[in-house]
């Protein structure tokens, strides 16, 4: 799917997920500035575990190498 | 950057805006507007009468007359907690009742009840002694009919001819005649009967034994029924027994021992009739006494229910009124002593709803004059307040169980609520596990209202305060554990197929030389070919090790940045230019670059070792790299940020002193008259170290080895908090081959066998461990780690955390303690 279109994705639905805290949860400026930082964090976060677990398969060094099961 | 100025301030991020203020009342309005301040609940009163003691206080006698009336309450309770009925509220609401009426109505209830309690220990008493004798009569008989009969067939004689005539008299007579000691001394045999407690009869004997020289006969049978004894309240088992004995000196130490021991002597009429009949009066009175004695018990239960209607709404009120008394200890009258002048901390928000419950309570109490209200300057710092929901307050309480924030500076908790679940998750990660997790956590949360009203003990307290973290943690956990494609510790192919096949048809070399690449990366998360393959571990090692890197530097970074929002928002700009910048120089020059290396190696797949580049880049800096070079122009940057981390050093370690100490010679040239300056004069360049009341000395030694030993703690501890991020690949490795210990040894194993008593046992064991071991153990270990790295590596970035929470007089927050 490659890299930059996932992390597209992600911002997304980062966008999309701030929108709709904006409609359910509208609570003044100071509260909705507090969920948004809440959902960048968020996003920022899943984005970078998956980011860096892609990374690390993208070229990597050694391959499986299977187990003699019984 | 201009944006960033504009943006109003976050919800949570610095604490509430407090004001101190002076309250002066009129002593007519005080308890009226103190008990309504206590139902607003958001001004917290300063106690000024501080040194004296409680008896000095003013309004001693009342709070005294609100702890005996509260000791009243308590012994209501406890009269209907012993009589084993339940207070149940009456639904019907009578109106308010005054505190001097409660207080006449619980004297009057409590004399009642100790009344009532004293005439059913009387009754109960002489019910026990009615009992006893019954139970002499009976068993007595028997003995008096097998033995000396003809002994004693004379007394019967004449004792019949002395009472014949008042046989069919009133019961009553008949009983205390009986109590007279019999005709006069006869030198025959004559006897004592009583009933003792089982425990003593062998002591009891021998002592008879002794003092009577062997001149008695003792007989004993054991009573059928157990009987309350009245000193230990219990039920014991009691013997009832008969002596024989002849001669006056021995029956008066018979009747001495027998008092001795407890024992009740109650005189059994030898003829057979006239047993009958006493047994028949005493038979009739107990029952007689027994419908007393139950008369009395509804009487009781009824006042009690009365009682218990009220009880809990009687208790709030003592309470509320005990409050608002110690509140008033607080205040001091003025000079004209009619009025009550307090001084406390409000938060700004609050300070119209304050004003307005003020002038009511002036309304109510009709009162002439108004209470005044004003703003006050105040030397200390103000607490914090910090206005949280269900949701973030288990986040700000995590928080603040390390340290309650200074006043105003900015707050962890808002970048904890969601890091903590994440880097908690990051050390759990297994979906399934997660799933378990989340079915939990929404089990707390949809019987939220019906559980925060029951009283829960302390462990389920806890994890009912944390449900929403719970929650999160759950959500998080079920996001890694896709990542690392762990469900119960079996991988899944939810994503696509995996990136890795064998060479050829054969796959004969698969075990040897393993597989072969031969598309993209799997999309989302770890291959599943790798789990169970012998390379596993060395490849998760190495990825995980990188991302706790990774995400160490991440978090660090922030906690940086937010150091330098903290100074921004005092105005230190001292702080900024020599602590926030060379600390940012150093940390990302060393292990920032360190990361950049770690995904320019992933990207470009080279061969470097990245422990040499490092190590070498302080050791021989203006080597080659040969084959550890991963990208164009790396010496060259490597000699530049290793001297920038050289330079930052002394950077963040002497400026900041000397220029502090220039600064303060020239605002106190010439001032050697004493301190006048106001507290206008701090605002601009106010060190944050330098908050002491004595405003003229400036210890250079102290500032210095104070900035001395803040900067030696960032560039040690660059190396080791970066360093403790690795145990999220510590507990996330232990976590996934627990996993799979239980998972193949267990499980798998005993499904191999086709008996299904087998599989099913197999099946009990895994589900226990993985409920107890992994569910519980490591979800309490990962937390554990979790929260230290926020506590430790993320806060000592920029967390002073030494303000004081703020406790307002609220009656909300009166808990039962004081009872």
């Amino acid at each position: 799917m490659g890299f930059l279109v996932t992390t597209l994705i992600f911002i997304v639905v980062g966008i999309i997920a701030s929108l709709c805290a904006r409609i359910c949860c509208n609570r003044g400026p100071s509260a909705n500035l507090l969920h948004l930082t809440l959902i960048i964090t968020a996003t920022v976060c899943c984005w970078m575990m998956w980011a860096i677990v892609y990374l690390a398969q993208m070229k990597p060094l050694i391959v499986p190498i299977l187990n003699e099961t019984e | 950057m201009e944006y960033t100025y504009n943006l109003p301030p976050m919800d949570l991020m610095r604490s509430e805006k407090m004001t101190f203020v002076q309250l002066i009342i009129p002593v007519e309005s005080a308890h009226r507007a103190v008990s309504y301040l206590g139902q607003l609940g958001l001004l917290q009163f300063r106690d000024l009468n501080d040194g004296k003691s409680p008896f000095q206080r003013t309004f001693v006698n009342q709070v005294k007359r609100c702890a005996e009336m509260s000791r009243k309450l308590r012994f209501f309770k406890d009269q209907i907690h012993k009589a084993g009925l339940v207070p149940s509220p009456n639904p019907a609401s009578e109106p308010d009742v005054e505190l001097e009426e409660l207080e006449i109505q619980l004297a009057e209830h409590e004399h009642e009840l100790i009344e009532m309690n004293s005439n059913s220990e009387k009754l109960r008493q002489t019910y026990n002694e009615l009992l006893e004798f019954k139970m002499v009569l009976q068993k007595a008989g028997d003995f008096l009919v097998s033995s000396g009969n003809h002994a004693v067939a004379q007394e019967t004689e004449l004792s019949e001819n002395v009472y014949s005539n008042d046989s069919y008299a009133d019961s009553a007579s008949l009983l205390e005649e009986e109590m007279q000691p019999g005709p006069s001394n006869q030198s025959g045999v004559r006897f004592i009967s009583g009933i003792i407690c089982k425990s003593k009869v062998l002591r009891f004997e021998r002592t008879l034994f002794r003092a009577t020289r062997g001149n008695m006969l003792f007989n004993q049978a054991p009573a059928d029924d157990q009987i309350i004894d009245p000193a230990s309240n219990e039920m014991v088992e009691k013997t009832v027994f008969v002596v024989f004995f002849s001669g006056e000196q021995a029956r008066t130490k018979i009747l001495k021992i027998c008092e001795s021991f407890g024992a009740n002597c109650y005189p059994v009429p030898e003829d057979l009739t006239k047993r009958s009949q006493i047994i028949r009066e005493v038979l009739s009175r107990s029952s007689d006494l027994e419908a007393t004695l139950e008369a009395g018990l509804r009487h009781r239960d009824t006042a009690l229910n009365t009682i218990g209607f009220y009880l809990s709404k009687w208790t709030n009120m003592v309470r509320r009124e005990k409050a608002v008394y110690d509140v008033l200890n607080m205040l001091n009258f003025d000079v004209t002593k009619k009025c009550l002048v307090g001084e406390g901390w409000c938060p700004i928000f609050a300070k119209t709803r304050i004003q307005e419950s003020l002038q009511r309570a002036t309304f109510d109490c009709s009162s002439q004059v108004g209470i005044i209200f004003h703003v006050m300057d105040a030397v200390e710092s103000p607490p914090t307040y910090f206005r949280t929901n269900h949701f973030t307050n288990a986040y700000q309480e995590i928080v603040d169980a390390y340290g309650v924030a200074k006043y105003q500076e900015a707050n962890p908790a808002v970048y904890t609520i969601i890091t903590f679940p994440f880097l908690f998750a990051v050390m759990f990660g297994d979906w399934g596990h997660g799933i378990c997790l989340l079915l939990g956590a929404l089990v707390l949360i949809v019987r939220e209202k019906k559980l925060s009203s029951q009283k829960l003990d302390s462990f389920m307290e806890m994890l009912f305060g944390g449900r929403y973290l719970l929650l999160l943690m759950s959500l998080f956990s079920i996001y890694c554990g896709l990542i690392y494609n762990e469900f119960f510790s079996v991988p899944f192919h939810i994503f696509g197929h995996s990136a890795y096949k064998c060479r050829d048809a054969t796959c004969s070399d698969a075990y040897s030389v393993g597989l072969v690449k031969y598309r993209d990366a799997y999309p989302f998360g770890v291959d599943p070919s790798w789990r169970g393959s012998r390379s596993e571990l060395p490849f998760l090692n190495s990825l995980k090790m990188k991302m706790s890197i990774l995400f160490g530097v991440v978090q660090m970074n922030l906690g940086i940045i937010l150091s330098y929002f903290n100074a921004r928002y005092f105005g230190n700009s001292l702080d900024i230019k020599y602590q926030f910048v060379p600390q940012m120089i150093f940390l990302n020059s060393l292990f920032g670059y360190l990361s950049l290396l770690i995904i320019i190696k992933w990207c470009t797949g080279s061969q470097a070792d990245l422990y040499h580049v490092m190590i070498y880049m302080f050791l021989s800096p203006f080597e080659d790299l040969r084959d550890n070079k991963l990208f164009w122009g790396q010496s060259v940057l490597q000699v530049i940020l290793l001297l920038s981390a050289v330079i930052a050093v002394p950077w963040m370690l002497f400026p900041k002193p000397f220029i502090l100490k220039r600064l303060h010679t020239e605002r106190f040239q010439g001032r050697t008259y004493g301190i006048l300056g106001t507290s206008d004069m701090y605002n601009e360049e106010e060190p944050d170290s330098a908050r002491h009341p004595h405003l003229d000395e400036f210890n250079f030694s102290e500032v210095f080895v104070h900035q001395m030993i803040h900067a030696i703690e960032f560039v040690l501890g660059a190396v080791s908090n970066t360093a403790s991020y690795l145990r999220l690949w510590a507990l996330s490795l232990a976590h996934s081959e627990l996993s799979t210990v239980f998972y193949e040894k267990v499980l798998l194993l005993a499904w191999g066998y086709d008996n299904i008593v087998i599989r099913l046992i197999g099946l009990a064991v895994f589900a226990f461990a993985t409920a107890f071991i992994l569910l519980m153990m490591e979800s309490l270990s990962a937390f554990l780690h979790a929260l230290r790295l926020h506590w430790v590596e993320f806060q000592n970035k920029f967390y002073n955390g030494d303000g004081y929470k703020f406790k307002p007089f609220s009656f909300a927050l009166l808990t039962d303690d004081d009872d």
